[in-house]
């Protein structure tokens, strides 16, 4: 079996279930569909009965432009080497995604990542609000795009102010002849005076 | 000829009787350091090279502790982030007395490439005393080895007193701890 015939076959799982916006193949065992935002969670239940088991992590994408996120559902298959990434697109404004705990319960923790760092609800995750990596964060979500993160660090760390004649140059070293000894004797001191 | 008129034993006080166990206390606890290493960054991969063989930290008297409780030196070994900040207070705070701090790398010093990153703190100084910086990304182990004998002269010339500042400002400190971490209320299931 070699791997075309399992685009091909996924191509018929998907096309079956749901309609497909757009199709991206990212290389001969990685293969992405662009779907709908109601088609996924039937997409995900008839590739978990087709084989494609695990899931091995939800991400999500910023579009500030397109005023989107976009949610990227990656699914392994043990017996066959395909990935399969269901993209679907939602709002940015109050963004909201149907939990697919039902569908595979590990999702639960990929769905609390996505709300602390994109601010993603996920009704139907019992606690996908509780924090899970950062503690007590006090600022919109980190990795959204217009979160700036060097003027959180200005505003929230104290940074080291130097004066301004901080570095100091030896004027009477700085000739390359002395630089040039000196690195010659560092060397030496280095390898025991082999060159 | 040696007088046999009697002279008065000379009196110490209590001052300098201490200053004197001080000195001797020094004299032994620079030549056996134990290290607790805290190795949060990058910089940690230098500190096998530096205990190894190549250059033998423990000719130095230096060794590897397990626990916060009988180690000596804190040795912070690259950028911490809030997360990480709050575990090294409790740790530096178990260790018995007197504590040093050695800081490795320039993210302890100025934030170094981390400087704008949100979860990053830019200075440890100002939460925790830092006795010696080894600055570069990464040091050495030359350097780092140079390092701690900076912190031995430091500890022989009575330079290196962060456990005393730390008392003396302990206000202070707490206020920027809290300032950056916030108070203790932590929810989620791995604390309930």
């Amino acid at each position: 079996m070699n791997s075309i015939s399992n685009l091909e076959a996924v191509d018929n799982i998907i096309n079956s279930t749901g309609k497909v916006i757009k199709k991206e193949p990212i290389s001969d065992f990685q293969v992405a569909y662009e779907v709908n935002k109601s088609d996924v969670h039937q997409i995900l239940t008839s590739l978990k009965l087709e084989g494609w088991k695990q899931l091995s992590y939800l991400s999500a994408v910023d579009w500030p432009e397109e005023n989107k996120f976009e949610l990227v559902y990656i699914l392994l298959n043990w017996d066959k080497p395909v990935y399969i990434q269901i993209r679907a697109k939602i709002d940015r404004e109050n963004p909201s995604m149907n939990s697919i705990i039902p569908i595979f319960p590990g999702a639960k923790y990929y769905e609390r990542e996505a709300h602390e760092f994109f601010g993603i609800a996920f009704p139907g995750n019992p606690d996908y609000k509780k924090q899970l990596i950062m503690e007590q964060w006090d600022d919109i979500p980190p990795l959204r795009k217009d979160f700036d993160p060097r003027a959180y660090s200005d505003r929230k760390y104290p940074s080291r102010e130097y004066p301004d004649n901080f570095s100091k140059k030896d004027k009477e070293n700085e000739s390359l002849e002395k630089q040039a000894k000196r690195r010659k004797r560092a060397r030496k001191l280095r390898t025991g005076g082999e060159e | 000829m040696i007088s046999t008129k009697y002279t008065e034993k000379k009196k110490f006080n209590k001052q300098e009787i201490d200053r004197k166990w001080w000195e001797v206390g020094d004299y032994f606890r620079r030549n056996s350091l134990w290290l607790l290493m805290y190795c949060t960054g990058c910089c940690a991969i230098e500190l096998p090279p530096s205990m190894t063989s190549a250059y033998d930290m423990e000719r130095l008297g230096m060794g590897p502790m397990a626990t916060p409780r009988q180690a000596d030196i804190l040795l912070v070994s690259g950028y911490l982030s809030l997360k990480t900040l709050r575990r090294l207070i409790y740790t530096y705070e178990q260790m018995s007395e007197p504590r040093y701090v050695v800081a490795l790398g320039s993210c302890p010093i100025n934030g170094g490439i981390y400087h704008d990153s949100h979860p990053v703190i830019n200075q440890l100084d100002q939460y925790i005393p830092v006795d010696t910086y080894v600055a570069g990304c990464m040091p050495n182990p030359e350097s780092v080895l140079n390092g701690f004998v900076d912190l031995m002269e430091g500890i022989k010339n009575k330079t290196a007193n962060g456990w005393k500042k730390y008392h003396k400002n302990y206000d202070w400190y707490k206020k920027n701890q809290f300032d950056v971490l916030g108070e203790v209320v932590i929810d989620d299931e791995f604390h309930q």
